[in-house]
């Protein structure tokens, strides 16, 4: 079981969780302000997709994430250096159809764990870093499941195979799998959209939200 | 799988509905469905929809393994708008197979109410480990179905010249069309 544990004042992250791994200590939880990639290394069973150039390819991303609007990232660091995992999650970009919206959309965008550290739950750590934030409760949370950015080879799943391992992975964080008529999720019949509808979301702004997955504008 | 229901959709012109399994105290709400469907339409189905009491035999022997009905209800009074079945034959040899069936009531045609049954037939598939799913049509009745399926990758696999009577006499072509289930990148 996770530990839960106060600021770790050596760590760049605020620590939600740590634990004890093989190669050593594991703290997950969420970064803020600049500066925090510095010094840190990212593990090189991280980005190494054979479809799919993953965007985090250097540190600086994750500082541009950060700083960008309404940027969140959560981190998994091994040894208070090594980053093995990452979590991260803006707000819409101004072309993007949830910005219909205005601010109540908040897209999970990117969420990977090295390949060598897999199986070990530490995608669930990061996510529950993240959902700690009471920030959520305001929003609808989303994610696009596309299947060009999942690892088959690493993994050595089917597309069904990885599609059912992400929903019901998403779905044990408080999401759903919903229907919509976004093109790049229809483009692929694996592909997913899945939301997390915070509890103070209004009934009128869930039902504006469903209008909009099927194109229907506010 | 099914704990997944029901499954929200918002057809053209902003009309909500759901997806999600027939049930048996779907009885009624399902004979009015079949009675809507034009009677040279239900000539082609294998069983007698239109009659109460075969459906209620229908529903009475439900088993989901084996044919797995979906229907679309309007959210408005609750009335069922399409119906899609799974049939799934259980010899390993064809269980990675599944046939669909597909009906959608006249007045919500070509609001994209049957994309959204097959699509949510094929993702239900998807789960289910079916590899392959076919779907028959008659040629020359069945267009709009044939059309929707080639854009969903469907695929003509066969045809059978002459192979069903319509209420006329007339033959037609029986159009089998197959969807592959993606497994990996190479398939493509």
């Amino acid at each position: 079981m996770p530990q839960e544990s106060g600021p770790v004042d050596s760590s760049p992250v605020r620590a939600a969780f740590t634990r004890q791994l093989d190669s050593g200590p594991l703290t997950v939880g969420p970064v803020t302000g600049t500066g925090f990639s510095k010094g840190l290394e990212l593990d090189n069973g991280l980005g190494k997709f054979a479809h799919y150039s993953s965007i985090i390819q250097k540190l600086d991303v994750f500082e541009s994430i950060v700083q960008g609007p309404e940027g969140k990232l959560c981190l998994a660091l091994l040894n208070d250096k090594v980053v093995i995992g990452y979590l991260a999650g803006w707000r819409p970009s101004e072309n993007d159809r949830w910005r219909a919206l205005e601010d109540l959309m908040f897209e999970m965008g990117a969420i990977e764990v090295s390949r060598n550290y897999r199986g070990q739950g530490i995608g669930d750590l990061l996510f529950e870093a993240m959902m700690a934030d009471e920030f959520f409760e305001e929003k609808i949370a989303y994610m696009n499941g596309f299947s060009w950015h999942w690892d088959l080879e690493g993994t050595g799943l089917t597309m069904p195979e990885y599609r059912r391992m992400m929903v019901n992975f998403v779905k044990r964080k408080g999401f759903k799998e919903l229907y919509t008529n976004e093109p790049n999720v229809a483009m692929r019949d694996e592909n997913f959209f899945a939301a997390r509808i915070g509890s103070k979301v209004s009934e009128e702004d869930i039902k504006k939200f469903k209008n909009l997955r099927f194109g229907i504008k506010p | 799988m099914l704990e997944n229901y029901p499954k929200e959709i918002v057809l053209k012109g902003g009309i909500p509905i759901h997806i999600r399994p027939a049930e048996k105290s779907d009885e009624r709400k399902l004979i009015e469905f079949f009675a809507s469907i034009p009677a040279h339409e239900r000539w082609f189905l294998r069983e007698d929809v239109g009659d109460p009491v075969a459906m209620g035999q229908w529903l009475a022997k439900l088993d989901y393994v084996k044919m797995l009905p979906l229907v679309a209800v309007l959210d408005s009074d609750g009335s069922i708008i399409a119906n899609i079945r799974l049939h799934r034959r259980q010899s390993n040899c064809v269980r990675h197979i599944s046939h669909l069936r597909i009906m959608v009531h006249p007045a919500f045609r070509g609001l994209r109410l049957g994309n959204w049954m097959i699509v949510d037939a094929m993702k239900l598939a998807m789960d289910m480990g079916v590899e392959k799913l076919v779907a028959e049509f008659i040629a020359g009745i069945e267009e709009p179905g044939i059309n929707a399926a080639y854009k969903l990758d469907f695929q003509e696999q066969a045809r059978l010249k002459d192979y069903v009577k319509d209420p006329k006499g007339k033959y037609r072509d029986l159009v089998i069309m197959v969807k592959n289930i993606h497994r990996d990148w190479s398939d493509f």
